[in-house]
């Protein structure tokens, strides 16, 4: 089975006037078909980057130096050039962001954003199949007034609604990979946890390959079949989810798991912040192939 | 500070802009010496040497009268200098004060401050300059006054904007809720958060305001002869181009190093002092 | 036992007439001199809007909050906000990055008058050991810190005031685990060595239930079930409350178990 996403010793540095500092040191990891990967890590360890990496969003930052392979589905990334990439950004690759409500545009209705998303993605449509088309996306989210969400401007939509509506769009064009940077995040806890819900059926019933960037350990057990752990731009630990979660091998990811405060009470465990141990090498469960 | 000293001279183009200003700074101050004319800074005529191509006695040549023209465009670098900085130092605290205040309190005060910068903003810097030349004598310190006018609405501005949104900053709120008062809110805590983009204006301004000084000289609303400026030296020469190309070329060299020096330094410190926030 | 800070038929309402918003709608709760009271609740449920009238930041609409027993006067005095200080939510935000460390740590000492002037930078040193930070850290610069550490440096501003009530506005939710974990404790042993009393507001039930006495949960500006941590996670009385719980995404399999049984029972 070829992976949806393979990357391979990936490293990022950034020239400033400050001088060179180097991100990622070397990260490897695949995503198969409709197979959810999630790249856990706490901030600064390197994993939106990645993602952005992998969308061909850094590759146009000055001073941004980018070695390593990556190939997603046929594509060897680093080959196809800047606007190939940019047509398989939004049809074949997607993106749902941390706060749904920055990410889509406040001066056009979602229904103008809607219709945009749709025609990168196939042959030439008519506004009005466009139109009946984005309503029966949006009715696959649960949204039951479609048509009234598509008149409305992203502001006068909640927080829960945007992040519907962007997952709509994320899957409008059947993309091959969707990579999720902190979804819902910006979300409170009970809309989080519905929109997840949520986009974890679709996904399964697109047959989607998905990247979830987390810090939420908790998020990560319900919605991942497999893990990477990242610390500091590497990869330490990695994984199908059960066998990371019931046992943890490298020590940044038992002292990550033991610092999250349990709902059965039972106090806040006293674990260093930082570790040499933290720094061995990575842990490999074997992957679920 | 040191920090910013130290990446800014590691840079190739921003040590190109200290390295330039540097040299402006240099001439200028030390212009009795270097220049090797001193006398040729007023009203000298030396017609054995009128209107001579650069040589080995005049490096870029002489003017109509047959003054040296290196010497004047180092002693019109000091009357550039000089006029820069006493635009941005009467200009800068008034306009750091005002922006200050109606970012900070807000309501009527805000009303009234920014109100009045946009008056001032709305009306041409230039047309607002010859006008008030024309009104009053065209005299240098009339330029500086002229110039001082139009410059401050835009640092009222600056400021505004970054209190504003300092304002809105937790560092604000916890001196409040431990009830420091309002000059020490604005003074020690939102001020010192404004200076960076305040000094990176400066910088980029130098460049600025010898250029406007230079268009006002041009238009003969600036600095009078016999006294040396760049501008004036510009808009004289250019009635002989091409033959006594450098009557122009020079003097307009002159100004563009200055400037450029002046912007890759202000470019610079943007970069950095942004960055550190 | 009268409580150290209450507050009776709290109100606070923003707008006018058409689009007037409760923020706050008729809140009464007692907090107990050194225990934890967690306020938690969502966005727009009125919690912070509940922590500003607290520390004075803007007054009530009605209602009256007392300490000590006593009324606390729309325009507080410096006595006043000296007893009730506060730590934010993002430390990156509430350390001026232009000053250093200490100057931040500092200002309270010089608005109260704590201490001689000669004396004060001793308890500023004092203060950033207590919570952890070497007493050098002084004339550092919050940008040379540490998320965890800055939120310390914050930490030790309002102990240096010598405060009785702090109130924790979400001071772990922009950290990391690991460092969320260290500067709980820290915050829990601080409250039981210093007879602290905390007011911490969060919308992270597990935090809540391990370093909070007692809840009120808040939804849309009214408090809907307030009591102890134990029993409101053992056997949530209001819906709204066992909603929350199970939408907690957890770690554990007995944490499934337990968020389970409150979905079912939620169902019936």
């Amino acid at each position: 089975m070829t992976p949806v996403l393979a990357i391979e010793n990936l490293h990022l540095g950034f020239k400033g006037y400050t001088g060179y500092t180097e991100v990622l040191h070397g990260i490897s990891l695949s995503i198969n078909p409709a197979e959810r990967v999630a790249l856990v890590g706490e901030s600064g360890s390197g994993k939106s980057v990645t993602a952005r990496i992998i969308l061909g969003l850094l590759q146009e930052v000055r001073g941004a130096t980018i070695r390593g392979e990556l190939r997603f589905l046929q594509h060897d990334l680093n080959s196809i050039g800047t606007k190939h990439w940019r047509d398989l950004r939004g049809t074949r690759m997607s993106m749902i962001f941390q706060d749904p409500t920055s990410a889509l545009n406040p001066v056009f209705t979602v229904g103008v954003q809607f219709i945009e998303v749709l025609r990168r993605g196939s042959a030439p449509l008519s506004e009005a199949a466009a139109l009946s088309r984005a309503s029966a996306l949006l009715q696959s989210v649960s949204i039951n007034d479609p048509e009234r969400v598509l008149q409305a401007y992203p502001f006068q939509l909640s927080g829960g609604m945007n992040q519907r509506v962007m997952i709509a769009m994320a899957l409008a064009n059947n993309p091959a990979l969707l990579i999720a940077d902190e979804p819902g995040t910006a979300l409170d806890v009970t809309v989080q946890a519905q929109t997840l819900d949520l986009m974890n059926q679709l996904v399964a019933s697109h047959n989607t390959a998905m990247l979830f960037i987390s810090h939420n350990l908790g998020v990560v057990r319900e919605f991942a079949d497999r893990i990477y752990v990242i610390y500091r731009g590497r990869i330490v630990e990695q994984g199908p989810t059960a066998a990371v979660f019931n046992d943890p091998g490298h020590p940044y990811t038992r002292a990550l798991m033991a610092a999250v405060p349990r709902i059965t009470g039972g106090g806040i465990a006293d674990i260093p912040d930082t570790s040499d141990e933290f720094l061995q090498p990575c842990v490999n469960h074997g992957s679920a192939l | 500070m040191k920090r910013t000293l130290i990446i800014l001279l590691r840079n190739p183009l921003s040590l190109l802009g200290v390295l330039l200003v540097l040299m402006v700074i240099v001439l200028a101050v030390f212009a009795d010496f270097i220049a090797p004319f001193p006398d040729h800074k007023g009203a000298v005529v030396d017609f054995v040497y009128f209107n001579q191509a650069p040589s080995d006695r005049n490096l870029m040549g002489t003017d109509l009268v047959g003054r040296d023209l290196f010497s004047r465009i180092i002693y019109a670098y000091r009357i550039s200098l000089m006029l820069g900085v006493v635009v941005l130092v009467i200009s800068v605290p008034i306009g750091v004060l005002a922006g200050l205040f109606a970012g900070y309190r807000g309501g009527k005060t805000e009303f009234v401050l920014m109100r009045l910068t946009d008056v001032f903003l709305s009306i041409p810097p230039l047309v607002l300059a010859i006008a008030m030349m024309g009104v009053l004598e065209p005299t240098l310190l009339n330029a500086m006054l002229a110039v001082t006018a139009m410059w401050w609405p835009w640092y009222a501005r600056l400021v505004y904007n970054v209190a504003r949104s300092e304002r809105e900053e937790g560092y604000v709120l916890a001196a409040e809720v431990i009830g420091a008062s309002q000059w020490h809110i604005c003074f020690r805590e939102i001020l010192p958060n404004c200076l960076p983009a305040v000094i990176t204006k400066m910088t980029l301004d130098m460049g600025f305001v010898i250029i406007i000084a230079s268009s006002l000289s041009f238009l003969g609303l600036g600095v009078q002869p016999p006294t040396p400026d760049l501008g004036s030296m510009v808009a004289e020469g250019a009635r002989y181009l091409p033959d006594s190309w450098w009557l122009t070329v020079f003097p307009g060299l002159a100004i563009l190093v200055a400037v450029f020096g002046f912007n890759l330094i202000g470019d610079a410190l943007r970069e950095i002092l942004g960055a550190e926030q | 036992m009268t409580a150290l800070l209450s507050t009776r038929n709290l109100h606070k309402t923003f707008g006018k007439k058409r689009s007037l918003v409760h923020a706050v709608n008729n809140v009464s709760l007692d907090v107990q001199a050194g225990e934890c009271l967690a306020i938690v609740g969502e966005s727009g449920s009125g919690k912070t809007t509940l922590a500003n009238m607290l520390l004075g930041v803007y007054p009530q609409t009605s209602g009256e909050i007392t300490l000590d027993g006593q009324q606390l006067p729309a325009r507080r005095t410096l006595v006043h906000r000296r007893a009730i200080q506060l730590v934010q939510q993002n430390p990156l935000s509430s350390l001026n990055p232009r000053r250093s460390v200490g100057a931040s740590v500092r200002l309270g000492l010089d608005v109260y008058g704590i201490g001689k002037p000669s004396e004060r930078w001793r308890i500023t040193e004092a203060a950033l050991e207590e919570v952890g930070l070497p007493a050098a850290f002084r004339k550092r610069s919050p940008s040379a810190l540490s998320g965890g550490q800055r939120q310390r440096v914050a930490i030790a501003r309002a102990l240096a005031c010598q405060s009785r009530v702090v109130v924790l506005d979400e001071p772990t939710s922009a950290l990391d685990v690991l460092v969320q974990a260290r500067v709980l404790r820290l915050l829990d042993r601080l409250r039981r060595d210093k007879g602290l009393t905390y007011v911490f507001i969060t919308h992270d039930l597990s935090v809540v239930r391990n370093i909070a006495d007692r809840v009120a949960v808040f939804n849309a500006g009214v408090m809907v079930e307030c009591s102890d941590t134990r029993r409101l996670f053992e056997a949530p009385q209001h819906s709204y409350t066992r909603s929350l719980i199970a939408a907690v995404p957890v770690v554990t399999e007995a944490e499934m178990q337990l968020r389970n049984t409150l979905a079912e029972e939620s169902s019936k």
